[in-house]
């Protein structure tokens, strides 16, 4: 692994890190999303040394660097704000870190080079105080890269640009880390960048990553409670397994309303911590191991009628609510005791012609079902 | 149009600024020009000039040498009673400056540690040294004040990425941290100056306030005053007032931000 920490802790009174684990690999994008004040930046500072932790270990290309000062470890980092040297001007900015490691001529033409690349070649005269946020934050990006980090950290860089800046800034990130195979760590709580940027996402909250893995697998596969929420599972339901296969487990969560999944990470994971579950005719015998399962809106299909279709969960319900948000919109449909909240975009909803009260029919696949595997009444359920 | 309050406001801090500004001026009308200028160049007054700006410069060289590395640690550095030390640093600013001048006296003096220095040869009191060492310790706490607001103003980050750019600490100090502090460093610097030129009573305790050789500005202002000779008293007061005036005339306008925060 080009970087790995393990079990790392801070403790900085207000903020702190616990046992955090992370890797990552040599030209990596990995994007941790988290709320405020969830220990992202703190990791970063860490990282790059502002912070000594007080246990836990961090590995720069096999090297621990724990006790490297932050000017040896080789590692850049760009802030929200820029923090770009007030008291010099865009050329001096770029240069301050170069000059240490290059010879005046390479400076130069390293600079040169850098400007280009980052569009930013008719400014570098400029003082910093009259840079637009998108020209400030590509000052800052090329005075990170041109030190040719092992690897650039970057905090929240898009938060203080408007949206068709960060939208351009965007896209020049994620050519030039390309083209520099520069290995990025970058923390924000902008789904955006998440989706278009990181090649792993992390969830971290209270100090503490949560989840770590391909993008779509967080998003679709989330393994707690918290992450579900945070990635915007809005349809997290409590039940009790009443049937399971190795291919699907059958999920009651009301009296008439079973859902099938096919979340076979998690089956797995059930047949292997129950063993007692089967009896010896390989019968399911325990009918009280409860669980959550959450259900992504977009995965919900709306239709007027019943239909044929590969979707293993189908059912009747009541519209009871209707939140338009932009090209989209939400809609409730109750069944049972229970919301099911599915989006669709707004020609759909018109042609569909959804309104309150109106019943519709709601399909969603069973692998589209997951089941939350840390769920803490799960974990604890007991086998009768 | 002004609403009622805000002229109300504006017209208190109008009066306040005229009783002060009538007050102060007030001494300028009192010397005929003659008698100012007599004063003013005469042998007692040049040697107060000098020697107020003489000990001034020294004493405001040696508190910024101090005040640095003392207002970094302070904004920076977290150790155990960091609060406890700023009180003390702050101290000679909230008691009278007499009470500086006694404690001085009588820890440097024969009741302290002055026996054991003059076995060694080393006088401090009532002499130039002893001028400096008051005025060091009446202006120090002022200096520190602005300073330390000054690089607690400034973004802890500027040192982290320069840092990461390569540069030491020592390095990140001198080339970014000193440079953003500039102005505070000015402001620093002028209202130590004026600080001690402006000291009094503890300059008077610990210099021993002797005609022509521990006679700053303010020591002359009240000898003379005590002697009777108003044009030559009244002419050190002018010369303090507009000293102060410049001084705080020039810091006001370099670096406003820097003096506007506190502790």
């Amino acid at each position: 692994m080009y970087l790995e920490i393990k079990n790392l802790s801070v403790d900085l009174g207000e903020f702190h890190l616990k046992n955090v684990n992370l890797n990552l690999k040599e030209g990596e994008y990995l994007v941790l999303i988290g709320p405020t004040g969830s220990g992202k930046s703190v990791l970063l500072e860490t990282i790059i040394g502002f912070y000594k932790p007080i246990k836990g270990t961090i590995k720069l290309k096999n090297k621990i660097i724990n006790d490297i000062p932050p000017e040896d470890r080789g590692i850049s980092i760009v802030y929200q704000d820029t923090i770009l040297f007030p008291n010099m001007d865009v050329y001096d900015n770029i240069a301050y870190g170069a000059q240490k490691k290059f010879s005046k001529k390479e400076v130069a033409k390293k600079i040169n080079e850098i400007a280009k690349k980052m569009k930013i070649d008719n400014i570098l005269h400029r003082n910093i105080d009259t840079l637009s946020g998108g020209e400030a934050q590509r000052t800052s990006l090329a005075r990170a890269l041109i030190v040719e980090p092992k690897m650039i950290l970057m905090d929240e860089p898009f938060s203080a640009l408007d949206v068709a800046t960060q939208s351009k800034l965007t896209s020049l990130i994620k050519n030039v880390c390309k083209e520099y195979k520069t290995t990025c760590l970058h923390v924000t709580h902008n789904f955006n960048d998440v989706w278009n940027l990181a090649d792993r996402v992390g969830i971290m909250k209270d100090g503490n990553i949560h989840q770590l893995g391909n993008t779509s697998e967080v998003f679709s596969r989330p393994e707690s409670n918290f992450v579900a929420d945070f990635v915007g599972v809005q349809n997290i339901f409590e039940g009790k397994i009443t049937e399971i296969s190795p291919e699907v487990a059958k999920i009651k969560i009301g009296d008439k309303t079973t859902i099938n999944s096919s979340d076979i990470n998690c089956i797995n994971k059930i047949n292997k911590k129950y063993k007692e579950i089967f009896n010896e005719k390989n019968e399911y015998i325990n009918k009280e191991i409860k669980v959550l399962i959450a259900i992504r809106p977009e995965n919900i299909i709306f239709s007027n009628e019943k239909f044929e279709s590969s979707a293993r969960n189908q059912m009747k319900g009541k519209i009871t609510e209707i939140i338009e948000s932009g090209p989209t919109v939400l809609v409730n449909v109750a069944i049972e005791d229970h919301i099911f909240k599915g989006l669709l975009t707004k020609s759909s909803a018109d042609i569909l012609s959804v309104k309150k009260n109106k019943e519709v029919y709601i399909s969603f696949k069973s692998l589209n079902v997951n089941i939350i595997s840390d769920h803490e009444k799960f974990n604890h359920a007991t086998i009768n | 149009m002004r609403s009622k309050f805000e002229l109300m406001f504006i017209g208190i801090t109008i009066a306040i600024t005229l009783i002060f500004f009538v007050v102060i001026g007030s001494m300028f009308l009192i010397p005929t020009f003659d008698g100012f200028i007599n004063a003013l160049f005469s042998e007692e007054m040049v040697f107060a000039i000098s020697l107020t700006l003489f000990t001034s410069l020294i004493s405001a060289t040696l508190i910024m040498i101090c005040c640095i590395p003392m207002a970094y640690t302070l904004a920076r550095y977290e150790f155990p009673l960091k609060r406890l030390f700023k009180i003390i640093i702050d101290l000679p600013m909230a008691f009278p400056e007499i009470v500086v001048g006694i404690a001085l006296l009588m820890f440097l003096g024969s009741n302290g540690i002055g026996n054991y220095l003059e076995i060694l040869g080393i006088e401090l009191v009532f002499n130039t040294t002893g001028i400096i060492i008051a005025q060091f310790f009446v202006a120090f706490p002022f200096a520190v004040k602005v300073l330390y607001s000054t690089f607690n103003y400034i973004d802890p980050r500027y040192e982290f990425v320069s840092r990461s750019l390569g540069y030491s600490e020592i390095a990140t100090f001198f080339n970014v941290t000193l440079p953003l502090a500039k102005k505070g460093l000015f402001a620093s610097g002028i209202i130590a100056i004026a600080r001690c030129i402006g000291t009094f009573a503890s300059v008077l305790f610990v210099g021993g306030g002797i005609l022509m050789k521990t006679e700053t500005l303010a020591v002359s202002m009240y000898l003379n005053l005590s002697t009777g000779d108003i044009d030559m008293s009244i002419t050190a007061g002018i010369l303090l007032v507009i000293i102060s005036f410049i001084a705080i005339a020039v810091m006001e306008k370099y670096a406003k931000e820097s003096y506007s925060s506190s502790f």
